[in-house]
């Protein structure tokens, strides 16, 4: 963000030839082989051999077993993502996807404990949708209201959230049959996600990537996809021009909030089948980085949600055949995403 | 009742000291236009740095300066990032985040459940006979007396000096800087690193003197509450001092009621400083961000 007093040179198309793909392959090649380096680095330091730990662990990640897992760490993460990618078109940054993919999860919990027969899941992802929306909409009526950054309001709300899914997890909602470890009693079978026939993988994936095709369909060929990039790009234009600029940011909003608790609650009837601590991994925020990853565009967004639900697979791998914490994996993750953020992307001329 | 006052107050100077170091890094980078999300992955790495050099050398000092050292290593990369290479400055504090998560689980598992030596409290002669004062403010240990200067000295410091007024120019107007023959990104990734190294600080006290012990994630998102409380103190270094030690009576007041048998869910209580921190935003509403240093809102908008 340095201000820049000598003018930018304007890239002439007539002068200098468009870079080709080969040398953008060739810097995703250097930014990715510099991050793997920096890894192996940290794994000698750390007494671990990095050629064999690396190998194991590209080795599982395209297992079946691995692959299958990867699929069902990709749902939630995708459907956050699009939570980011959405509201940002609209010029909002919304950090809040952990609190709301959790709140997703708490309400189509709740809805679990008091519904049962065929209509709780369809119930259960309909509360998780509007859970997340009503955590997303406390941050935007904020800013659109009383003009609080949602930036700061959606990360503070995560807390709150966490705090909301513990309290009901040490007291109201707890299993009594439950081991020692609080949790809410584990959802009944017709709850859960059926599974795509044939695998170990939950239906979220379908409902996870048809939302990002709609999110994508939605940006790119509907009026109200342009008014959220004229809102975006320009919000006194978008005013000037008529537009209702609060409407549009709460709508966007909204949406994003949904699809982030629509994450939640996918997790939840897919993979965990109750509510406990730990229970969202930083899906919310991993998606955050996987949408600036893919510069929130919706369909790169998927292709990012599924390269570092992969990433966090190997880790754990890294635990079962090195015996390195599986949060060792973040470091990976870290590396890849700073070297690919700051040395691949087009320079922005801001 | 004025003993549970004593020991909610004490509490929240025992637990509010890491946030406020934090706190404190984070308005330094604030003020030169920078907002550090990294600032929870700094504590971390200042927590086990911290807790590992004292169990190393024997000597909490040491791991202190180490705290800080860390911290401050683990921001620079921020710096780079943001003030060289223009990259966004939320996404890449989250990933400084996980890099930071990531490193102390790594190299920190070797240090979960080993004993090191820590701070231990010390009575201040006379200042801590003091009636209620005296139990509240000066039973603690050394760090935490650091911590009683650090915040009254970066208010000065930022007010009266000459580092301090390049810092707030880089801030408010960094082509001004560039008129006058300086570097604003140089002064704003300075100041991205000073603040990562308090930060460190306050992660190292975390572990050697308020927690005693090292484990995964143990900061528990004190880095995230020292980046609103950035912004709840409206970038004022004393406030910064007042708003942590209120997160830190709301850390201490269920222990504090659960000891006199009134039994508290905690996650309630949890809840609280970001509820008031949430209610003090939407009541001050825009006048939060016009009191935030000019470039800053950029970042904001």
């Amino acid at each position: 963000m340095t201000t820049q007093l000598t003018p930018t040179p304007v890239a002439s198309p007539l002068v200098s030839p468009k870079p080709g793909y080969l040398a953008a392959a060739g810097r995703w090649t250097g930014a990715l082989a510099g991050a793997i380096a920096i890894f192996s680095v940290l794994l000698i330091a750390k007494g671990a051999n990095p050629v064999t730990t690396l190998v194991d662990m590209v080795v599982s990640m395209t297992s079946g077993f691995s692959i299958e897992q990867i699929v069902m760490k990709a749902a939630p993460l995708v459907l956050a993502a699009m939570a980011v990618v959405l509201p940002a078109r609209a010029g909002l940054a919304n950090v809040g996807g952990e609190g709301q993919v959790i709140i997703g999860a708490v309400a189509g919990a709740g809805v679990g404990l008091v519904v049962s027969g065929p209509a709780a899941l369809p119930l259960m992802l309909v509360a998780g949708a509007l859970g997340g929306a009503l955590w997303a909409g406390l941050a935007v009526m904020l800013r659109v209201t009383v003009g609080v950054n949602e930036a700061v309001t959606t990360l503070l709300l995560n807390y709150v959230a966490l705090d909301v899914m513990l309290y009901l997890i040490y007291e109201p909602w707890k299993d009594a049959q439950g081991s020692g470890q609080p949790a809410t009693p584990p959802l009944s079978i017709e709850q859960r996600l059926p599974l795509l026939s044939g695998t170990a993988v939950h239906a979220g994936i379908i409902l996870a990537l048809l939302a990002a095709v709609a999110v994508w369909f939605t940006l790119r060929h509907t009026a109200f996809g342009f008014r959220l990039a004229v809102t975006g790009g320009n919000p006194e234009a978008a005013r000037r021009a008529g537009l209702r600029v609060g409407r549009l940011l709460l709508t966007a909003m909204l949406l994003g909030g949904a699809l982030a608790g629509l994450a939640g609650v996918i997790h939840l009837a897919g993979v965990e089948f109750k509510l406990r601590p730990g229970l969202t991994t930083n899906i919310g925020y991993i998606a955050f980085l996987a949408a600036w990853l893919a510069r929130h565009n919706p369909l790169p967004a998927v292709a990012a949600a599924f390269m570092l639900a992969a990433i966090t697979v190997g880790g754990d791998s890294l635990q079962l055949d090195s015996g390195l914490p599986a949060a060792t994996v973040n470091v990976l993750m870290a590396l890849i995403l700073l070297a690919v953020l700051g040395w691949t992307a087009k320079r922005s001329s801001s | 009742m004025s003993d549970l006052v004593v020991d909610v107050l004490t509490g929240a100077v025992r637990g509010g000291t890491a946030i406020m170091f934090a706190a404190l890094g984070e308005t330094l980078a604030e003020r030169a236009g920078v907002v550090n999300l990294g600032t929870e992955g700094s504590m971390l790495v200042g927590a086990l740095a911290g807790y590992a050099i004292a169990a190393e050398t024997g000597s909490p000092w040491a791991g202190l300066a180490a705290g800080a050292v860390a911290g401050g290593l683990l921001a620079l990369v921020h710096a780079v990032m943001v003030v060289w290479r223009r990259s966004d400055q939320f996404a890449t504090g989250l990933t400084v985040m996980f890099l930071g998560l990531g490193l102390t689980s790594l190299f920190g598992a070797a240090y979960v459940g080993r004993a090191a030596p820590g701070f231990d409290p010390v009575a201040v002669p006379l200042l801590s006979d003091v009636p209620l004062l005296g139990e509240i403010l000066f039973q603690h240990d050394p760090v935490t007396y650091l911590s009683f200067l650090a915040a009254p000295l970066l208010w000065w410091w930022l007010r009266s000096t000459r580092g301090g007024l390049l810092l707030r120019t880089a801030g408010e107007r960094a082509d001004v800087l560039h008129v006058h023959g300086y570097r604003p990104g140089l002064i704003r990734g300075a100041a991205v690193v000073a603040g990562g190294a308090l930060a460190g600080i306050g992660g190292a006290q975390l572990a050697t003197a308020y927690a005693h012990a090292w484990f995964e994630g143990m900061t528990a998102g004190r880095g995230f509450i020292a980046v609103s409380l950035v912004i709840f103190a409206a970038w004022r270094p004393l406030w910064v001092m007042a708003g942590s030690y209120l997160f830190g009576a709301a850390l201490a007041l269920a222990p504090a009621l659960q000891a006199r048998g009134i039994s508290l869910n905690q996650f309630a209580l949890d809840a609280l400083p970001f509820l008031i921190t949430l209610a003090i935003l939407a009541i001050l509403g825009r006048r939060t961000l016009r009191a935030a240093p000019e470039e800053l809102r950029r970042v904001f908008t």
